[in-house]
This record gives C-alpha cells, structure tokens and sequence, in this order.
C-alpha cells in the first residue's frame, strides 16, 4: 500500500460574509457572526426557496396542462 | 486541483477523499512531445522542436499499461502539440482500451476536420482549447497570425464530431481586461468548459515580467472571476478555476461551487492525485514543476516503483505549517492552504512555501493601505520549465497618489 496522501484540512463557510473559517470555532474570525445561527438562518430561508420553486413548478405545470 | 464530493455529474478526473488516502494519480497530464506549431510568449516548457530523447512508440505504449495499473481515470494529453507526434492516435486508443479517458490540450492550430475525426475514431473524449484573449491579443501572446480564427475553427471541427469541447485562458496582464468578452465569445462557439488559470512565470513566461500579473491584481482578478462564473452557471458554462487561482477570501465559495457552495481550496494536490509525465519520460508531481521535483524516468524505473517511493514526489504529503516562509508562514489559512499552488510560488520565489498571488492576501494588505509588488532578481536560464526570481516589495497601496498628495 502506498503511503496515503496529505489529508486536507477542511473549513466552514460563514454565511454572514462568506468567508472560510476554522471549523472548530463558534464565531466568525471575520465578521464576528454567530455561524450556527447564520447557518440555521441560511437552511431556513433555503428550504423556503426550494418550497416556493416547487410550488411554480406545480403551478405552471397546471397551466400547461403537464401531469 | 479541485477535491470534490464524489458525484456521478463530476468529471472523471475530480478527486475525492478516498484517492488521497490511497493515493491514486486520478489525473494524469503528459506532455507526448515538446514538437509544437505555434511559439507562445507564456509557453513555461519553451517547447518549439521535438527533444532529441522523447519516448519511442513501445515505449509510450508501455507507459499507458503503468499509468493504467496505478488506478489512473484520467489522462491528459499536451505537448507541444501532441497531434505532432506521429502515434497520438495510437498512444489515445490504448487509453481508452485500458479504460481511462483520454482528453488533448491543444493551441488548435492545425486540428483540422480530417485530425479531429481520426482522433475521435481513436477514441478521445474531450479536447481542450487554448484561447488567450480576443484576436490580436491571443495572436500575439501565442506567436501566429491568425491563430485566434485557427483555434476558433479547431472548436467547431471538435463540436463537429460530437467530442466535448472546453476552452482553456491564461490570466495576465494582455488577457485580463478581455475575459468578460472573451465568455461571450465562448459560449456563443457552443462551448460548456471554461478553464482558466493564472500565467506562471516559468519558461518564456519569466522572460516577460510585464505579463505577469502583479499580487495586487488579485482584488480585480477575484470578484470578476466569481461574477463571471455565477454568471456562467446561468448561461450554461461552466467556469473551473485553475489551482493557482484563489485564494479563499469573500470569493472563493462562488468560484469554486461545484454544486456544493461549501467547497474550498484544499492545497496542493501535487503528487497525491496528480501526475506530470515529459516527453522524455520523466515523472514529476504535476506537469508544470521545475526539474528539483523530478521523481525520475521510467527508463530506469517502474512507475509505481517511482510514484510511490521517490522522495522529490513526496513534497507535498511531507509539506507541514512549518516548511512555509514570509506572510504565508502566519496566514490564517495557512493549515489548510500550505501556501496555494506549488508550481506557481516555487516559479516566483525560487522555493516554494510562500505565494504572493492570493486574494486574503492583498485583501488583508490593503486593509492596512499597503500592496505587494514583484520585481525581477533574476532571469531565468533558458531552458525548459526554468524560472527566474522575484523579490516582494511592500508599498503603500496607491504610490502615485499618495506622492502627489
Ligand atoms: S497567504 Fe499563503 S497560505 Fe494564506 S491563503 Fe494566501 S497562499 Fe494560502
Ligand atoms: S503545483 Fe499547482 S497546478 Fe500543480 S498540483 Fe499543485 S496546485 Fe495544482
Ligand atoms: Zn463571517
């Protein structure tokens, strides 16, 4: 077996600035937001985009007569 | 190279998790000849004519069998002109009959209709274009007249044939104010890859600093590159920044979204899923290395025998917080990152560990009102895949302003 390579060092992303961050640490070295919450606040509003996306796609399927 | 979550839509040649623990060259990029029809000013192996010592027919044959056993998925094939070699169409169809894919980097120059075609007979699965800039701009910095056109044409014989077709730009100083017309262009010829990357000073490049880009250039090159891609996405191109392109900053999740925002540069890759092959059969980490990194010639060795013990191969599974030097030593990222793209900061600085080319890095420069510039040392050799050297001078972020004020 050869010897394994370099395991990356992974980070989070902030959802506040968008900047990469340690993941060990509970606020942003950048902006100073709270990232669990930040995150939470970014699944919410994804789910509701993802809910609204389905919801035309059902309706313009109505219009156009689709099953 | 980018380390994506596997996913059945990724190119073959994305690595994951699993190939970095075991090691696997998922990428292979081999320069089959340096024998080249064009004379680009960037060129970083300085390839014109053939090396007296490229690898015979068997002996290339034999090459695909080795790289085929070590678990490869991808080979690239780049010269040069590979179509310049006179068994390229053999050297693709035992590619593919070993179960790899096979792709062609090429300036497209002569990929005529009749070339395409044979090549996709042989079995090639993408090709690659080098476009840099629009016109007389990509003509100049490529060394022919008319090779814009020409490369423009070789697109359409690619798309012809039914072959995916991408387009590869350098980013520097002649390119950079054409690139947002330059993706129009691309996406009108019918293209859904757009790679790009930053010159690197190696080769010819070194002999024309006024090309290169200077570290500051990073607070314009970030933002539109990001722009350009989320825009891209829309229009049904995809955009795929070069590894020597970053880094982090407030941009880097838009560049490098691969379905999934989350994914960052991760450092070098360098000889844990990429590997570099020249003509004359020496193996090095990544194409693009100087000769130091050279793990040896498969005239003399096997190439697992020299993928997995050859010490100048090891660089960077060895490489610690503790081998980087100048900012990036006390860079927040610098755990993560180890000093961005090898080839590029080794190109630049005569060593690697430490590379001025790097959006955290100017951003945090001029938060403080200060830039970095390079300034030439030291000229390169001339041969090829040399280097000169530069010297970082900090400055205050607009000299001529603060002058006349
Ligand atoms: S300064 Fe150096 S270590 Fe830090 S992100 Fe930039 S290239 Fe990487
Ligand atoms: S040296 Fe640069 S181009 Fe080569 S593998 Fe490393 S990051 Fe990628
Ligand atoms: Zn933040």
């Amino acid at each position: 077996m050869p010897e394994p390579g370099r395991i990356p060092v992974p980070l989070r992303l902030c959802r506040g600035c968008r900047r990469f961050v340690r993941i060990e640490h509970a606020d942003c070295d950048f902006c100073g937001g709270d990232l669990a919450a930040l995150e939470a606040a970014h699944a919410e509003s994804a789910a509701a985009v993802r809910a609204a996306t389905a919801e035309l796609r059902t309706a313009m399927g109505r219009l156009l007569g689709l099953p | 190279m980018i380390e994506g979550q596997h996913d059945i839509a990724l190119p073959v040649r994305y690595s994951g998790l699993d190939d970095i623990l075991r090691r696997v060259p998922v990428s292979v990029v081999w320069e089959i000849t340096l024998a080249c029809d064009l004379a680009c000013t960037h060129c970083g192996s300085r390839a014109g004519r053939r090396r007296r010592d490229e690898l015979s027919t068997e002996e290339a044959l034999d090459l695909v069998d080795q790289i085929a056993e070590l678990g490869a998925r991808s080979v690239g094939l780049i010269g040069g002109e590979a179509y310049l070699r006179k068994d390229w169409l053999q050297i693709i169809a035992a590619i593919r009959a070993r179960g790899m894919e096979c792709d062609l980097q090429t300036g497209g120059r002569n990929l005529s209709d009749a070339r395409v075609a044979q090549a996709a007979a042989a079995g090639l699965n993408a090709v690659g274009i080098s476009i840099d800039g629009i016109g007389a701009t990509h003509d100049r910095l490529r060394g022919v007249i008319g090779s814009f056109e020409m490369a423009l044409t070789a697109m359409a014989n690619v798309r012809r044939h039914g072959l995916e077709v991408g387009v590869n730009t350098q980013i520097n100083a002649h390119t950079l104010p054409e690139l947002r017309t330059l993706m129009d262009i691309i996406i009108d010829a019918g293209c859904h890859n757009w790679q790009l990357a930053i010159t690197t000073a190696m080769g010819n490049a070194a002999d024309h600093p006024d090309m290169l880009l200077q570290p500051w250039q990073m607070l314009d090159v970030m933002p539109l590159l990001a722009e350009l891609a989320v825009e891209g996405r829309e229009r049904g191109l995809f955009i795929q920044p070069a590894s020597n392109i970053g880094y982090f900053g407030p941009h880097e999740s838009a560049l490098r979204n691969v379905m999934n925002d989350e994914i960052h540069f991760h450092g070098c890759n360098a000889g844990d899923t990429v590997m570099g092959i020249e003509a004359d059969g020496t193996i090095k980490s990544c194409p693009g290395l100087p000769s130091p990194y050279a793990g040896g010639n498969i005239r003399a060795r096997r190439l697992r025998d020299i993928w997995e013990n050859a010490e100048p191969i090891a660089f960077n599974r060895r490489r610690t917080v503790d081998d980087l030097w100048g900012y990036c030593r006390g860079c927040y990222y610098a755990e993560t990152c180890l000093a961005g793209c090898t080839w590029t900061a080794h190109a630049l600085m005569g060593r690697a560990g430490n590379n001025p080319m790097c959006h955290h890095r100017a951003l945090d420069f001029a938060a403080r009102g200060l830039r970095e510039r390079l300034v030439k040392v030291k000229d390169a050799d001339g041969r090829s895949f040399d280097h000169g050297e530069f010297a970082i001078v900090v400055e205050a972020a607009m000299p001529a302003v603060l002058a006349d004020a």
